[in-house]
């Protein structure tokens, strides 16, 4: 179980939601090797999706490259105040994380 | 804070003695601090929160005013390492039982990569006083005493050491103490090179026959006080300037000096200042940034000058002036970076 993702989701002039997410995961890439010279095993998240009132309005794909912790940016167009956001990642390893925020 | 009051009124009066008459002798120089005066200089907050003033602040307002004039360098979770180092992560749950970050512990398994303030935090007095004094950084010591507590407890709350619904006051500061991840972390018995040698002052000597009162003995003689050129238009633009004008007559320089206005058309630097542009770019002189005069000089003759310059405003970028790099500024209008862009192609600063 992670650390709840931080989501804040509002509304801009012209009817733009923008949505940050800065998700809580360690992004092992599967190259560094720890003090005793053992290979870490990759743990990343592998997709991302993104929901406003249960329509899709974003799905990504992430790999080894991205960094610890990301931070993500992205908007789209339709979302009113109150509504829900919601996001979900998927780590290579089976981990789930689902959160929700309300656009303000 | 008593002996610091006695050093104050000891550096007015060496101030004024170089300013003015050069053979008077010390005791007619200057004139005693007023507890005005004493008051408005006087606001460190101690480890024990003696010195904080009395007020609350929610996470709630903290985050508005976070978004308004933090972000911009912080990110808007206190993670950005764009500008300055984080402000938030590394910490745990656990952290905050034991009072010391384990990621910081020589060794650790987990040792951090990068440090953030809230793992190195061992006294809250500090953030409060910091974001007091010095925040923000183009225009510190702005903030009310409700939005320091408020933007104290939005960065207390970014490293979840508080709940989103949160208000932090003058009561409830050192319950809040008692759960910072580091509060535990800071040590004295350490070496100055080598963290497991011994210290290399003990500071348990006390010095006798300290000097009481202090005897101005020298100044600077009338034909060298302008020798470095003048110190007024030497000191940074931002905050009060206290730099003496040494250019002029020296009967005239006693008063401290305000910088003079570099602005013929306000309203762009109105936006620069309000879009925090002036905190990492100086007018005239380079601070993190380049000054907005090398700006100009150096994209003075391109084709289409507004529209680059507005696009590097809007993309931010590094590598041309220097490995610091500047964040995108995409949430300022349009309309208000092609103003600024256009300011900056025109260079009537």
């Amino acid at each position: 179980m992670s650390d709840p993702m931080r989501i804040r989701a509002q509304l801009k002039d012209g009817g733009i939601t923008e949505v940050r997410v800065l998700m809580a995961h360690v992004m092992e890439t599967g190259q560094r090797k720890d003090s005793a010279g053992a290979t870490v095993p990759a743990h990343h998240i592998q997709s991302i999706s993104a929901t406003h009132n249960g329509k899709a309005v974003l799905s990504a794909q992430f790999g080894p490259a991205v960094s610890q912790n990301p931070v993500m940016n992205f908007s789209f167009k339709g979302g009113a105040k109150g509504d829900k956001v919601t996001v979900s990642w998927t780590d290579n390893k089976g981990g789930k994380r689902t959160d929700e925020a309300t656009i303000s | 804070m008593f002996s610091l009051r006695n050093c104050f009124s000891v550096f007015i009066a060496a101030l004024t003695t170089c300013a003015a008459v050069v053979n008077a002798t010390p005791s007619s120089l200057g004139r005693p601090a007023t507890p005005a005066e004493i008051k408005a200089w006087d606001i460190d907050v101690r480890p024990d929160f003696k010195g904080l003033p009395a007020g609350s602040g929610s996470v709630k307002l903290g985050q508005e005013v976070w978004e308004a004039k933090c972000e911009s360098c912080h990110g808007v979770f206190g993670e950005s390492n764009e500008v300055f180092t984080p402000i938030a992560g590394g910490t745990t749950k656990a952290d905050m039982t034991s009072g010391r970050v384990s990621g910081m512990v020589l060794g650790a398994k987990n040792a951090a990569a990068q440090r953030t303030t809230l793992m190195k935090l061992s006294e809250l007095s500090t953030l409060w006083d910091y974001i007091n004094r010095a925040m923000p950084w183009n225009n510190p010591k702005t903030l009310t005493t409700e939005e320091v507590y408020a933007v104290t407890a939005y960065v207390l709350h970014l490293g979840d050491i508080v709940p989103a619904d949160f208000v932090l006051s003058d009561k409830n500061i050192r319950e809040v103490q008692k759960t910072l991840p580091n509060r535990n972390g800071k040590t004295r018995q350490h070496g100055l090179w080598n963290v497991g040698d011994k210290p290399d002052v003990q500071g348990d000597k006390c010095v006798a026959n300290c000097v009481k009162a202090t005897t101005i003995g020298s100044s600077l003689p009338d034909y060298a006080r302008n020798a470095h050129g003048n110190l007024a238009d030497q000191h940074r633009l931002i905050g009060a300037v206290r730099g003496l004008n040494t250019a002029g007559a020296v009967a005239s320089n006693v008063t401290a000096n305000t910088p003079k206005s570099t602005s013929s058309t306000p309203d762009p630097l109105k936006l620069a200042q309000q879009h925090a542009c002036t905190a990492c770019h100086g007018v005239a002189n380079k601070l993190l940034g380049p000054s907005l005069t090398e700006i100009h000089k150096k994209y003075a003759g391109t084709v289409d000058v507004v529209s680059v310059l507005a696009a590097k405003i809007k993309a931010g970028g590094s590598g041309v002036w220097g490995a610091i790099p500047m964040p995108a500024q995409a949430h300022v209008p349009d309309a208000d970076i092609q103003a600024i862009a256009a300011w900056l192609a025109a260079g009537k600063f």
